[in-house]
């Protein structure tokens, strides 16, 4: 049997996040405070310690913090997709999250390069933000 | 901790398990050599240990830990304390020692990690994570320090050939200790030609995986005095977190080091000028170019030409990781560095004796790459 890829599994944290990508929007929690971003989501703002936050469509555009390439499979499933990369994305609304850069030869990737999201659907449940390079 | 404390805690004893791969031996048999062999060092017996700390551990998940080899070792404490820093573990355990005499729970602290990391392998012991990783193939340690490794590469135009200098410094420290697991000499050829594990690094920019243990047992000058070897004393201690997490900030490419390292240079009185020699936590040859900088031994983003051109080896400017270190030595967790910190400062190192070694920095770092703790020791 082929080895499938680890799945999501969404706490009371981060089930909006999860259901906005379902259909194909990236959200991201802000706070009603201070109106700072945050990501991982939380019940507490990181800046203002405020308990108030709603879940806001975000622009999706960002640029690429940092990267690596994997050749080695830590997992079996992804011993087909190898190389492939794995970027640190810094979104323009200030947060940073770990996601695929696609629809590019991970020789080109680099530091700093504007990238957009776009969603990998996995099952009815969850569809995954990645990110390709944006012109 | 201030200034009032500098030199009141000394290492008196260190010890080590065999390193390597040692599949006869259990964790706790591992960890027992290392007890006794610091104890001997030191000339003490284990009823003198009344505190006990050791590192609760990665591998073995094994909870309240230090009971468990207080039970072994057959001592009951007054103190006792499993912590869990990651990387940064080692250096604090020292410093939580120092602290719980200065606190007057104990008076002589024996500070412990070891397991069989290479050939027991069992579930890491991290909690699982469920979601903002695995989905994407982002795995393990290596992958999350060379996001530091790239950005500072993007930064300040660092090189392979430069992290390279480092694996390949340390190995030929290693190839003057015959207690290290990797005594192959090694070129920055061997280096380039090693395979790609998570780019930027190589597999020898990766430190090895080790059975093996390793002991430091600390008490008061005033009673160190008064033991088999020349004591060690605590110069200055220094910890910080960068809590917020590697992704956060600047945190990829600006240690807790910094300011883990001022703390304990403030507290020593000394400046990165004075060290004779340092042991750099060095779980990838990048957490060490990085270390380097942060603890201003040279300015941020020169590190890469820092550590080219020998400075780091034996007749460098600033011999590093004079046993091999966690690349080429093997990989107790932080714990050998403050072994042959504390053998370099004695004299004790034979063929890879620093001249007249007089002051020592330690580093630990770890944690999901962003914790930091410090000790600058002298003889």
């Amino acid at each position: 049997m082929t080895p499938s890829k680890p799945i999501p599994t969404p706490s009371e944290d981060s089930k909006p996040f999860w259901e906005a990508t379902r259909n194909g929007e990236l959200r991201l929690q802000r706070c009603l405070d201070c109106s700072s971003y945050r990501f991982p989501p939380g019940v507490l703002c990181p800046e203002c310690s405020s308990t108030s936050s709603e879940w806001v469509p975000v622009s999706g555009r960002g640029r690429v913090h940092s990267f690596v390439v994997f050749h080695r499979a830590y997992h079996p499933a992804f011993a087909n997709d190898l190389p492939y990369a794995v970027a640190c994305v810094e979104l323009e609304e200030g947060p940073r999250l770990l996601s695929n850069i696609v629809g590019v030869e991970t020789a080109r990737i680099r530091c700093d390069m504007a990238v957009e999201v776009l969603f990998e659907k996995i099952n009815e449940e969850i569809s995954l933000p990645k990110f390709r390079p944006r012109a | 901790m201030n200034a009032a404390l500098r030199d009141k805690y000394a290492i008196v004893g260190v010890g080590q398990s065999r390193i390597g791969r040692v599949p006869e031996m259990s964790d706790y048999g591992l960890q027992l050599a290392a007890v006794k062999s610091a104890l001997d060092d030191a000339g003490l017996k284990k009823q003198d240990i009344d505190g006990i700390i050791t590192h609760s551990h990665l591998l073995g998940a094994v909870r309240v830990h230090h009971q468990r080899l207080a039970e072994r070792l057959g001592i009951d404490t007054d103190f006792g304390l499993s912590v869990s820093s990651g990387g940064a573990t080692s250096c604090l355990m020292v410093q939580l020692a120092a602290a719980a005499i200065e606190a007057g729970f104990c008076s002589t602290v024996l500070c412990l990690h070891g397991d069989k990391g290479l050939t027991r392998k069992s579930g890491d012991g991290h909690e699982p994570v469920q979601e903002f990783g695995p989905e994407f193939g982002m795995f393990g340690a290596t992958a999350q320090h060379a996001l530091g490794a790239t950005r500072h590469m993007h930064e300040y135009g660092t090189t392979h050939d430069q992290l390279g200098a480092i694996a390949v410094a340390f190995r030929k420290h290693a190839c003057l200790n015959p207690e290290a697991q990797m005594r192959e000499p090694m070129t920055l050829d061997d280096y380039h030609r090693s395979r790609w594990v998570v780019w930027p690094f190589h597999l020898l920019d990766c430190c090895l995986v080790s059975d093996g243990a390793a002991a430091v047992i600390v008490t008061s000058a005033e009673r160190a005095r008064d033991l088999r070897q020349p004591p060690v004393f605590v110069m200055g201690m220094g910890r910080a977190n960068n809590s917020r997490g590697w992704n956060y900030g600047n945190h990829m490419t600006e240690l807790a080091a910094r300011e883990s390292g001022a703390k304990a240079f403030r507290m020593a009185g000394v400046t990165p000028a004075d060290i004779d020699t340092a042991q750099i936590y060095d779980c990838y040859s990048y957490i060490v170019l990085a270390s380097l900088e942060d603890y201003g031994f040279c300015k941020k983003g020169e590190g890469g030409p820092f550590v080219q051109g020998g400075r780091l080896e034996l007749g460098g400017a600033l011999p590093t990781n004079t046993s091999g270190g966690m690349l080429s030595e093997g990989y107790v967790e932080g714990m050998l560095q403050i072994v042959e910190a504390t053998r370099q400062l004695r004299g004790q190192c034979g063929p890879r004796q620093v001249p007249d070694a007089q002051t020592a920095l330690v580093s630990g770092n770890g944690g999901n790459a962003v914790c930091h703790s410090t000790l600058i020791l002298r003889k």
